[in-house]
């Protein structure tokens, strides 16, 4: 009896509650009906969505020499690449002997687990932060080569991407500089 | 038929009656609308949702894009049905809630037929939608549906007594059945003052009399997945839909004449005094709304025994506390007195039948307790 | 109607009637089939049907190389993966003889600890469900949300996180984690709190839970339940405390038990559970020590010498066992799980018997069964 009165209490003061502050988040734009907020739900920064391919924009090639890794790194044998002489490499303009010739993700396939990424060893392959790939054909998932490199590229541009070799050397640099920093403070 | 309906009421009468009821089957069709709407807003308020928002501004478009949407659905009749009592059960469930609508009065004037025995015709109304609930039970040739159909007849059966209990202490009072009469009746003080167990109990039978949570036995959700309902689709089952909604209303609405004073109210007057009523209802349905998201579901058999041990009891102890007051003529707080005092005695049994676990629960905890000490020092001393 | 081989149907009377519950049916918790028999509201006899989700985990496993397999560990138990994980990893680590850095130990036991109290959360919402009431779903889903939130930032899924490397972690937590988990941890002890004022002690959720289906302690061991089906009957253990893995037997938490062993104490143990490990994870987040957490192993082929190891864990539903048989390849030779899903739900014959219709949806959903784990 009392609980239940309890109960009734708890109930009143969540409605409170809820005509002041919902829970819920709207999708894809939230705001109310004065106030439109166009932008949806916000991915954390380690989201994992589907992968792509990496574009180096300093040489302007893909970053992927089609080495395998990934490949045999896939628990659902989603992805296959074929590898070509670079000849970029030829005129010297790149230090890739081979390069990406044709590279393609089934992405009804991919588990979103990330192992791709870790394995490889050319910063190639990203888990960009894109979700919403719904499509209405049977192959409208099967990504291929230029596919995976424009949504790799978007990516990059949007979150300003570093390849993590670089990434470690930067960190290692910063915390040099700051050391150092710190030093010459203590030293005037 | 017809000559003797014409033979008893004249031609203009008969008129004014078929315009009247196109009007109730307006109104209660908004009125409907606008509950199904209201109770996924404080529902969803109430969970921290936002309940509908997208259809129109703040979602005010929903009802209609359901009603929308059922009506354009296919209507699956399962081969292996009784065609006949599926075609014709929610047929009879949702005839027998608009017939109880004809006589409920709005405001002094605003009803289709007042009726001088318009309490009586109401519940003799309301019990025949269970008929319907149970045909629709059995027709569909579904054993959640017929288990569904014996749980509703059993169930609402078994509520109806407390009902037509209280609803007859609150006729002695005013000394009518009829439901003008009722109201003018309490001209003086609202029923309620005098009769608060009767409020209580006509509001517990009346939850279970629709089907609302805690009492949404017979279509529980999680157990036998919509019950007589389950094998209806589209239109059929938005017209059970319909029923349910125009139910809770006469409920509220039936609660609000009893004993919240009708559609009395200061300030407004003549047919305005509707907004009183209404405002009544609403506040009563929103109360439903709000047990519904506080309460789990009973079981069946603590249904029956709840129905039968504390329900019909008290209400037989409601009616012989009005006699008695109105043979001696005692002074109305002698019944408030009485009333409440039988309103103590009901949370007493529910507090002594339902906290039969909770004082379990007590006694658990103080076993517990005790072992946890008995553990404490063995623990430390045993190592793993 | 359905079809059932002669030699499963009790012996029944004209008046009793079978009643197929499952496997579209709300309250069985994924695809799990019940046929019962019932007279009237009471059952007389259930024969439980699994198996509609089974995909072959465990023998998918042989296929896969020792850090793919993660991936699958994920997705046995979809509710407490972490814990699947976790479970997964030590087996290959004791199996190769590795020591783990103690950060990424500390760091494996927050997270575990969180997914246990995400998935008692989805309990206590499916509990309120089955019992009818829809309120506390809705309390208790926004806390796992924000600890799938906290996930997120983690290990980049929601879910199937594939974080737990052998050897340690796929990488360091992010900078705020500590502050983040603390904030979380905060809220979720109110949202715990609301629903568990909500529902608990409810006059009609205890009559529908209280003496339900109580399992005596000797029949609770004799089937073979685990976890907090069988402390709710009053034996005392739990794998964290019995035979402490990982960095467990730093931390000062108590196991409660229940002594009735019906299903409301099955119930509030999880409840109770929720604030032990909201108290793991204060401590742990206290002793967390700085280091090196990843695993330069994730990105290696693994290749563990021959012979065999079993190891277990305490999951939300119980006892977790991972037996790894290894033939010195790339891959395992065999996997074998001991899901304790699956061996709590033998008991379900036995507590159905003489119930009622409404109770056996609130019996099992006090199981708490992940029907991806028990088909596997």
């Amino acid at each position: 009896m009392f609980n239940s009165l309890k109960g009734l209490v708890v109930t009143l003061v969540s409605t409170m509650n809820g005509l002041r502050s919902p829970v819920t988040r709207q999708y894809p734009n939230s705001g109310n009906l004065l106030k439109k907020h166009l932008e949806p739900t916000p991915v954390k920064d380690r989201f994992m969505g589907f992968p792509a391919l990496t574009w180096d924009e300093e040489i302007n090639e893909p970053y992927c020499t089609s080495c395998m890794v990934c490949i045999r790194g896939c628990p659902t044998q989603c992805m296959s690449a074929v590898m070509k002489d670079n000849p970029l490499y030829e005129q010297e303009k790149s230090s890739r002997r081979k390069i990406v010739d044709s590279f393609e993700i089934n992405l009804n396939r991919c588990i979103l687990c990330g192992i791709c990424v870790e394995v490889c060893n050319f910063d190639a392959i990203v888990m960009t932060h894109e979700h919403e790939m719904s499509t209405s054909s049977r192959n409208g998932d099967r990504m291929n080569l230029p596919a995976l490199l424009e949504l790799g590229h978007k990516f990059q541009k949007e979150t300003d991407w570093i390849p993590p070799t670089k990434r470690a050397k930067v960190v290692k640099e910063d915390a040099t500089e700051v050391s150092k920093a710190s030093a010459d403070a203590e030293a005037s | 038929m017809l000559e003797a309906i014409l033979l008893t009421i004249s031609l203009d009468d008969f008129i004014w009656i078929i315009v009247g009821l196109f009007a109730m089957f307006t109104c209660l069709s908004i009125v409907v609308l606008s509950l199904t709407w209201l109770e996924r807003k404080v529902l969803g308020r109430l969970q921290l949702r936002l309940g509908p928002t997208r259809t129109g501004p703040m979602g005010l478009m929903q009802p209609i894009a359901d009603a929308l949407k059922l009506i354009l659905k296919e209507d699956i009749v399962p081969a292996s049905s009784e065609k006949a009592l599926f075609w014709v059960a929610p047929v009879i469930v949702v005839i027998s809630a608009f017939m109880i609508w004809v006589t409920i009065p709005g405001t002094q004037t605003a009803v289709i037929q007042n009726l001088d025995l318009g309490l009586f015709y109401i519940i003799a109304f309301s019990v025949i939608g269970i008929l319907g609930l149970v045909l629709a039970g059995w027709g569909s040739a579904n054993k959640y549906g017929t288990l569904g159909g014996l749980r509703a007849a059993a169930q609402l059966i078994s509520y109806e007594i407390p009902i037509i209990m209280v609803a007859i202490s609150v006729a002695m009072l005013a000394q009518s059945l009829d439901l003008r009469e009722i109201v003018d009746g309490q001209n003086d003080y609202i029923y309620v003052f005098v009769q608060p167990l009767g409020l209580v109990l006509f509001f517990i039978a009346g939850l279970a009399e629709v089907g609302r949570t805690p009492f949404d036995i017979y279509f529980a959700e999680s157990e036998i997945v919509g019950g007589p309902f389950v094998e209806y689709s589209g239109a059929h089952w938005s017209v059970f839909f319909l029923a349910e909604y125009i139910n809770t209303f006469a409920i509220a609405a039936l609660m609000v004449i009893l004993f919240l004073g009708g559609w009395s109210g200061p300030v407004l007057s003549g047919n305005w005094e509707i907004i009183w009523f209404l405002g009544k209802v609403y506040v009563v349905i929103m109360v439903i709304f709000w047990v519904r998201g506080t309460f789990p579901r009973l079981r069946i058999d603590q249904l029956m025994a709840f129905a039968w041990k504390v329900m019909v009891p008290m209400s037989f102890l409601s009616v012989v506390m009005t006699a008695v007051y109105q043979f001696y003529d005692w002074p109305a707080w002698s019944l408030t007195a009485m009333s409440s005092a039988g309103l103590a005695v009901v949370g007493l049994l529910i507090f002594k039948k339902m906290t039969a676990p909770s004082k379990l629960v007590a006694e658990v905890k103080a076993r517990r307790e005790a072992l946890e000490a008995q553990r404490r020092p063995a623990a430390s001393g045993g190592g793993d | 109607m359905t079809q059932i081989p002669e030699n499963i149907m009790p012996n029944s009377e004209p008046v009793e009637m079978l009643l197929n519950m499952g496997p579209q049916h709300p309250s069985t918790h994924g695809v799990f089939r019940m046929v019962l028999w019932v007279d009237g509201e009471k059952i007389v006899d259930v024969v439980p049907h699994i198996g509609y989700l089974h995909r072959g985990s465990e023998k998918l496993c042989e296929g896969e190389q020792y850090n793919q397999v993660i991936t699958l560990f994920d997705r046995m138990d979809y509710i407490a993966n972490f814990n699947n994980e976790h479970v997964y990893v030590r087996a290959v680590e004791k199996l190769m003889g590795l020591e783990v850095s103690e950060r990424s130990e500390y760091i494996r036991v927050i997270l575990c600890e969180l997914n246990r109290i995400a998935s008692h959360m989805l309990f206590i919402a499916t509990m309120g469900l089955d019992a009818g009431a829809m309120t506390p779903s809705m309390f208790c889903f926004r806390g796992r949300e924000r600890i799938q939130g906290l996930f997120e930032s983690v290990s980049g899924a929601r879910m199937m996180h594939n974080y737990f490397r052998i050897g340690g972690l796929k990488e360091d937590v992010p900078d705020d984690f500590v502050h983040q988990v603390r904030e979380v941890l905060d809220l979720v002890k109110k949202d715990t709190e609301e629903s568990d004022k909500l529902l608990s002690f409810n006059e009609i959720f205890l009559a529908r839970l209280k003496n339900i289906a109580v399992m005596s302690a000797e029949d609770a061991i004799d089937f073979g339940l685990t976890g907090p089906c069988l402390r709710a009957s009053g034996v005392d253990y739990d794998v964290r405390k019995a035979a402490p893995y990982s960095v467990y037997d730093r931390f000062d938490f108590d196991v409660p038990i229940g002594l009735d062993g019906d299903c409301w104490d099955r119930y509030y143990l999880r409840v109770q559970e929720v604030y032990q490990s909201i108290r793991i994870v204060e401590q742990a987040l206290e002793q967390l020590p700085s280091g090196d957490v990843a695993s330069s192993l994730g990105r290696r082929l693994l290749r563990p010498p021959a012979g065999e190891v079993y190891v277990r864990g305490e999951n939300p539903r119980g006892e977790l066992g991972v037996y790894l048989n290894s033939d010195g390849t790339d891959r395992p030779y065999r996997i074998k799980v001991r899901p304790p899903s699956f061996c709590n739900l033998s008991s379900l014959k036995h507590m159905l018997k003489d119930s009622w219709i409404a109770d056996s949806v609130v019996i099992l959903g006090a199981l708490d069964i992940v029907l991806g784990e028990v088909d596997r």
